[in-house]
């Protein structure tokens, strides 16, 4: 069983990436250099990955950022059109914030926590393309303040490490 | 026509699907003559009889040197005359939400409705762990021209020009371009879960169907995974990713008015208007219909293909369930049709854009369906689709052209 399977037409375009991946397990790792990591100068406090291949960097201010996984992001192809929220919207965990388009497909975008969006990332606009070139960087798609409750605590919690994201592609590849 | 090819297949031994339905004609046919009240066989055989079409076989019994294969025949069609029962809701939503593959059909013409049927079925299909729940839905939608997510609905359409012409404008949640439908259309739409999901797969499946019913079809797929037929377009396809599942949907026109489509798509690069913005392309087609007797022909080539190949047991047939929007409905489903109607969706969403107008001089720039940014400062703030509804009024040289 496979999750996110490549579609075959893709399979072809990529077969660089693919060789990549699975010979590392850094390809989901956020990219130390940009925004996401970089908003606090030691780095988030803590990286999230979930089931729906979502990635979070949230920092000690409340400050947080969420993208899609490079594994994601090769498995859609290219990117046409991010869809983004407006910015002082109030999302519910696990409200769908956007989406990603690409060759014919919307793909949904959601927010595991409870949320204020503060910002977006208005470069996607204009190259929706860093989705794919650098979805854990520069491809960042929302800003946002996580509200500090109990309920946000348990399901950043139950989110996945790096490495049980990385486990559960695994699994679900196998 | 019609019914001579229906006839010559299901007796045709070499196809092994239409084995499967021979085998179930006769037995329950036989059980069927001994008792004339088609009524009390309604409920048993849902199951078999809603595969196929109720209203297309009536005919008149009677003549003395029938064959044995007519009088099965007849009987096959007395049959399909059993007049199948739609889901009411709390079959509905126990057949959606537990573990299964199945077809479903809307005899609803209402997009509102069918719209948002596939997004309750899609959402609230269950993941499975080892093989997905695959589900087939069919709808036939009344003239209607639908935009995908994420495009601009006055850059897509001349809107005025097809609401003169009776085509309602809806916005899908699926990417993509624009297509028109109408009754001659069929729309289909496959759900699977993402890690089977492929953009081609589905429409392969039915090419693939389709040859099998004729093997002189001139049909192929392009490049884009499109179903072609002699050379055009007849076929558009879409694709939603959510939650871990995957729907592939789309067109497939057999027998709709293509003239009554034109004037309706606004084409690409008109001189004296100009659009700026990101918003999703539409790929400009020649289209053609599908030379299928009917569009209940398309669906049920595809739904015995369906049966054929998704079945885990040849002997167990694939449900077909029907739906219509008087039983078929419960609060999410009219909750979305609410959100397909409103103005909010349809056209305050959607990318932002510039309009220059160059024979009148005006500049827009629009977010969220409203004007940020006008070289006409009274402009401001205006929802688009009141501007441009005004502006037909206003600046006759551009009448008719929003």
């Amino acid at each position: 069983m496979r999750i996110l399977t490549k579609p075959t037409s893709l399979r072809s375009i990529t077969p660089l990436r693919l060789s990549l991946r699975r010979q590392s397990t850094s390809v989901n790792t956020l990219n130390k250099n940009e925004l996401p990591f970089t908003h606090t100068s030691t780095g988030p406090k803590e990286v999230k990955y979930t089931a729906d291949h979502e990635w979070i960097s949230l920092h000690p201010d409340g400050t947080a950022f969420l993208g899609i996984t490079k594994y994601a992001s090769d498995a859609l192809g290219d990117a046409t059109y991010i869809e983004l929220p407006e910015v002082d919207r109030e999302i519910d965990a696990n409200e769908s914030i956007g989406s990603v388009e690409s060759v014919k497909s919307a793909s949904e975008v959601y927010m595991p926590l409870k949320s204020t969006v503060t910002g977006i990332n208005e470069e996607l606009e204009n190259t929706p393309q860093l989705i794919n070139t650098d979805p854990q960087g520069k491809g960042w798609m929302v800003k946002f303040q996580v509200e500090e409750s109990e309920n946000n605590g348990k399901i950043m919690n139950e989110l996945y490490t790096l490495e049980q994201y990385e486990n559960f592609l695994k699994t679900a590849e196998e | 026509m019609f019914n001579v090819l229906r006839r010559a297949e299901v007796f045709n031994p070499k196809k092994g699907f239409l084995r499967n339905r021979h085998r179930f004609f006769t037995s329950i046919s036989l059980k069927l003559d001994n008792k004339n009240e088609h009524s009390d066989y309604t409920e048993l055989n849902t199951m078999y009889t809603d595969m196929f079409d109720s209203d297309k076989f009536k005919k008149e019994p009677g003549l003395n040197d029938k064959s044995e294969l007519e009088i099965l025949n007849e009987e096959t069609e007395e049959l399909l005359t059993v007049k199948h029962s739609s889901l009411n809701s709390t079959e509905l939503e126990n057949c959606v939400r537990n573990d299964g593959t199945f077809v479903i059909r809307s005899s609803s013409n209402n997009p509102y409705y069918n719209l948002a049927l596939e997004d309750y079925i899609f959402k609230h299909t269950p993941l499975k762990a080892t093989r997905p729940n695959n589900r087939l839905l069919f709808y036939i939608n009344d003239k209607c021209a639908v935009i995908g997510k994420n495009q601009n609905i006055w850059q897509e359409l001349y809107v005025s020009e097809a609401e003169r012409k009776g085509f309602e404008i809806l916005r899908r949640f699926s990417g993509g371009g624009t297509v028109i439908h109408d009754l001659g259309n069929v729309n289909y739409s496959f759900i699977t879960s993402r890690e089977k999901f492929s953009r081609s797969f589905f429409n392969e499946c039915i090419v693939k169907w389709l040859l099998e019913s004729n093997q002189d079809l001139s049909i192929s797929l392009n490049s884009r995974s499109d179903i072609y037929f002699d050379g055009k377009k007849c076929s558009g396809s879409a694709f939603k990713i959510a939650k871990g599942k995957a729907y592939h949907h789309g067109t497939m026109l057999i027998n709709s008015k293509l003239d009554s489509f034109n004037g309706i798509l606004r084409p690409k690069n008109e001189k004296d208007i100009i659009w700026e913005t990101n918003s999703v392309d539409s790929m400009r087609a020649e289209i053609t219909n599908l030379p299928l007797e009917t569009p209940e022909r398309f669906i049920d080539i595809c739904t015995n293909g369906f049966q054929k190949s998704f079945s885990d047991n040849e002997m167990n047939c694939l449900p077909l369930y029907y739906c219509s929007e008087d039983v078929t409905i419960n609060e999410e489903i009219q909750k979305t049709m609410h959100t397909l109607k409103s103005d909010r969706f349809k056209y305050l969403h959607g990318p932002k854009f510039k309009l220059k107008l160059p024979l009148t001089g005006d500049e827009f720039s629009v977010e969220n369906g409203v004007i940020v940014n006008a070289s006409s400062p009274e402009y401001k703030n205006m929802p688009f689709q009141n501007f441009v509804k005004c502006s037909n009024l206003m600046q006759p040289v551009y009448n008719g052209k929003f």
